[in-house]
């Protein structure tokens, strides 16, 4: 095998503590943590490789998406109530306790729906050019692997076959 | 966990999707048939007028807006249970949410669909949504109908994307595991999942937030249904009790129809090794609780009704305890409370069956409790001159059948076309207990390890 | 200033003859539905005679009150309707536009009087009643609600004409259809704002009282209390 004809590299593990000792030899033999990807059919949060890229601002930017929905509740109330003003019921035109209602569903809407396009956002969802995945991680395999690999191939040979892994690669 | 008990949650929990009987069809073309005749009789009621309907002066209101009360109560057993035992960290939901979800989505788009059948000029229900027009005008917002509007909107939209975001990675595993066309159509819906570690981390913050924004919002979708009868000064609707009374009897009705939805899946998928009895428990104790608390409301409700001795009021509250409205008013009460309070409070009942007997029963009360709110109301405001009697018309009852066959219908399909148990999540809470996590509940609890 | 339209009732005149009826039958284009659609309380009768019997044979006695809109300052109907089609206009009146109601028939629950009628199938006038139809006022279609309006389009007109003409109304020059064709003269139709008109006189009337004054509707007819004892 040679590099540089290789797109992507990986190997395919019966559990995640083979999928963890995978991780530790990539490491060791100079593979960042951010290159290595790792893959599977459900998450495993007890186990220290998928402890990364847990930080995210998506509760921030929910909470940013619900103060605009109700700044788009407070001004779409306020705004129609006094562009037709339509006295009812001997209500005030603006009525601000029954706008609450809508205030506060568009500010809940907002929240949700910047909650939703945040996570197609940084899990780049929909995506249609092809990346590194196997089928096999659908029948209960965890990969483990890097696309466009810079270390040489033996090494990640080795790395990439402890406890049992089956190494693959994608030209 | 091993490879081989990996496989078998994986195969069981896809069998349904991978075999279809002749009993699937026969069941889909005879709820269908039911479907189409309910919207050939809407269809009817559109063309020949209202009048077919038993509506006239003064019930205005009666078995539409009952079934729109209804299906919108349904609707809040999934996302509330789901959402609630998510924050909660409670592991038997896990083979229990999908199902929960997805009764909610479909409650809520038959719910939503009574609104525009209940209208004299259906076509123009579009009137309600707020944008520009050459009409010059816009909706009222001070009308509960419009926060009607916007609440069930909202709550749609949030209980959709709810179901289908922890849909997607099972979305990914059938479409590995399928073909041709139908791999190209799970492939579409998964968007191209793999299931990185970011994307498993960004996921679970998403139904995190969701988890914590569907709740206000589910709880104000029911106060705001109920919000259309306590705003109107109709004796025994201007009541402030209305908003927690209408959620509780929601809830209620929501866990009964999940009860039943579960048991029928459990028999026909053969999901024995999922659904335990023991989730039938905890939901029949939910089931019990919220009995308790929905008597507790009808109680407070009636005693300050009777103590206050309005006029008005007691003519409203006589009809239904001791006048014509009687026989359905005990209905509602043995089928919600005489019934199920026994049956699911005494462990040797609290079967699946009894579960099952109990939530039927209350299906019936709740069904009945939303008709007893609008109709003797109505028909007894404050001039007796105007008093009046609603009999229900054959155009009623059967759009009020055809839903039932339409959740039903809709429910089954869903089973057929994605995993009815949530797989991934299943997985991960049969995932083995890390030991660090043994030692720390050992130093707590100080147990030997 | 602005006119206030108001109607007292005086109880006392009432016969209960029911000719207010048919005079906003007519006036209006309001539609006969039909022995068995009456039978069944579709029929609309945006006037309406409501007969209580008191007491026992050979005591017993007849109270009966004409009740239409009150046109209430506080309507209960107006806030609840989803587009607009009943809201308050500046002449105090609840108008009513067909034109905007999609049939939700929220305002008719939300009335307390009961005064709001729901065409339940698209009206029919056989012939020749056809020809009776008030080119004044419009026709409405399956699906919308109706009630009693102070008959506006009287309203209009004559407030159009006192405009042309360069004149101010004079209390007694309008009336609505019920006022005008009642034989005892119980109805009296006016504009409240005007102190010196025979409706704000009879309003400030000691036997005078609002029907379901306390659900805090404030609604506009006065209805003076029956003191004969026939």
């Amino acid at each position: 095998m040679e590099n540089g004809t290789v797109s992507a590299v990986y190997g395919l593990f019966a559990d995640p503590a083979a999928a963890q000792a995978a991780v530790e030899a990539l490491r060791a033999v100079g593979v960042s943590t951010a290159d290595i990807t790792i893959i599977s059919s459900e998450p495993f949060e007890h186990h220290e490789f998928s402890h990364r890229d847990k930080r995210t601002w998506m509760f921030w930017i929910a909470g940013v998406g619900g103060a605009v929905g109700l700044t788009v509740g407070y001004w779409l109330t306020r705004m129609t109530e006094l562009a037709w003003p339509l006295p009812t019921g001997g209500m005030p035109i603006v009525a601000l306790w029954p706008n609450l209602v809508i205030i506060f569903e568009l500010t809940m809407l907002f929240a949700v729906l910047s909650t939703v396009v945040t996570l197609l956002v940084t899990a780049q969802l929909p995506r249609r050019r092809p990346r590194l995945y196997d089928p096999a991680v659908s029948e209960g395999r965890i990969l483990v692997g890097l696309e466009d690999p810079r270390v040489p191939m033996d090494a990640l040979a080795r790395a990439l076959t402890v406890r049992g892994g089956q190494l693959k690669t994608i030209p | 966990m091993t490879d081989a008990t990996d496989r078998k949650i994986t195969d069981d929990l896809l069998r349904p999707l991978q075999t279809t009987s002749a009993g699937f069809w026969m069941l889909v073309a005879f709820l269908g048939a039911i479907v189409a005749a309910g919207l050939g009789t809407w269809a009817y009621q559109m063309y020949r007028g209202f009048g077919v309907s038993g509506i006239r002066w003064p019930i205005f209101w009666a078995f539409y807006v009952t079934n729109f009360v209804f299906w919108i109560g349904i609707s809040h057993a999934g996302t509330l249970i789901s959402a609630i035992l998510r924050l909660v960290n409670a592991g038997w939901r896990r083979p229990v949410t999908r199902c929960a979800e997805a009764i909610t989505v479909f409650a809520l788009m038959i719910g939503a669909m009574f609104p525009i059948i209940h209208l004299g000029r259906p076509w123009l229900f579009f009137w309600l949504i707020p944008y520009p027009n050459q009409r010059g005008i816009w909706p009222n917002f001070r009308s509960p109908l419009v926060w009607d509007f916007f609440a069930i909107s909202t709550y749609l939209t949030g209980s959709v994307l709810f179901l289908f975001l922890p849909m997607i990675p099972d979305l990914a595993l059938v479409r590995d595991r399928t073909t041709g066309w139908r791999q190209r159509v799970y492939g579409g819906l998964a968007l191209g999942w793999r299931g990185t570690t970011k994307q498993w981390h960004r996921l679970e913050s998403a139904m995190q937030i969701m988890a914590i924004a569907i709740l206000p919002v589910a709880i104000s979708v029911h106060t705001i249904v109920s919000f259309d009868f306590s705003m109107a000064p109709v004796p025994m609707w201007h009541s402030t009790i209305f908003g927690p009374y209408f959620v509780a009897g929601a809830i209620f009705s929501g866990i009964a129809a999940l009860i039943i939805a579960m048991a029928v899946l459990r028999k026909t998928l053969h999901l024995e090794e999922y659904l335990h009895p023991v989730h039938f428990e905890n939901l029949g104790k939910l089931l019990l609780l919220m009995s308790l608390l929905w008597t507790y409301f009808v109680f407070a409700e009636r005693l300050t009704v009777w103590y206050g001795n309005e006029a008005s009021e007691m003519a409203v509250f006589r009809v239904t305890q001791r006048g014509s409205f009687a026989p359905l008013y005990w209905t509602m009460v043995v089928c919600n409370f005489v019934i199920p309070f026994p049956l699911l409070a005494l462990r040797r009942t609290r079967t699946i069956a009894g579960c099952v007997f109990a939530a039927c029963s209350v299906l019936v009360g709740m069904w009945l409790e939303r008709f007893l709110i609008i109709v003797p109301s109505l028909g007894h405001k404050y001039l007796p001159y105007s008093w009046g009697v609603y009999r229900p018309r054959p155009v009623e009852i059967m759009i009020t059948i055809s839903t039932f066959a339409a959740m039903a219908l809709l429910y089954v399909l869903f089973a057929k076309l994605v995993p009815i148990i949530s797989v991934w999540e299943l997985k991960v809470g049969a995932q083995p207990v890390a030991a660090k996590e043994h030692e720390e509940v050992h130093a707590l609890w100080r147990t030997e390890p | 200033m602005a006119h206030r339209w108001g109607m007292a009732v005086d109880l006392d005149r009432c016969t209960g003859c029911e000719a207010c009826v048919t005079a906003c039958r007519a006036e209006n284009n309001i539609p006969t539905v039909g022995a068995a659609q009456a039978a069944v309380g579709r029929a609309m009768h945006w006037i309406r005679v409501e007969r209580y019997w008191e007491g026992e044979f050979p005591d017993a006695r007849l109270k009966f009150r004409p009740v239409l809109c009150q046109q209430c300052d506080a309507a209960p109907c107006e806030p609840v309707c989803p587009t607009y089609a009943s809201h308050h206009t500046e002449e105090g009146l609840n108008a009513q536009v067909y034109n905007r109601c999609i049939g939700t028939r929220y305002c008719a629950n939300a009335c307390p009087y009961n005064v709001r009628f729901f065409n339940f199938f698209n009206p029919q006038w056989d012939k020749p009643l056809h020809l009776q139809l008030n080119p004044d006022v419009s026709v409405r279609e399956v699906g919308v609600m109706e009630k009693c309006t102070f008959c506006v389009q009287r309203i209009n007109a004559a407030e159009i004409q006192a405009r042309s003409d360069n004149t101010a109304l004079k209390d007694g020059d309008l009336k609505t259809a019920c006022a005008q064709s009642c034989p005892a003269t119980a109805l009296v139709f006016g504009d409240l704002n005007d102190p010196e008109s025979e409706v704000s006189r009879l309003s400030r009337s000691p036997r005078g009282s609002k029907l379901l004054g306390d659900l805090g509707t404030l609604p506009k007819v006065t209805y003076l209390e029956r003191q004969s004892q026939a």
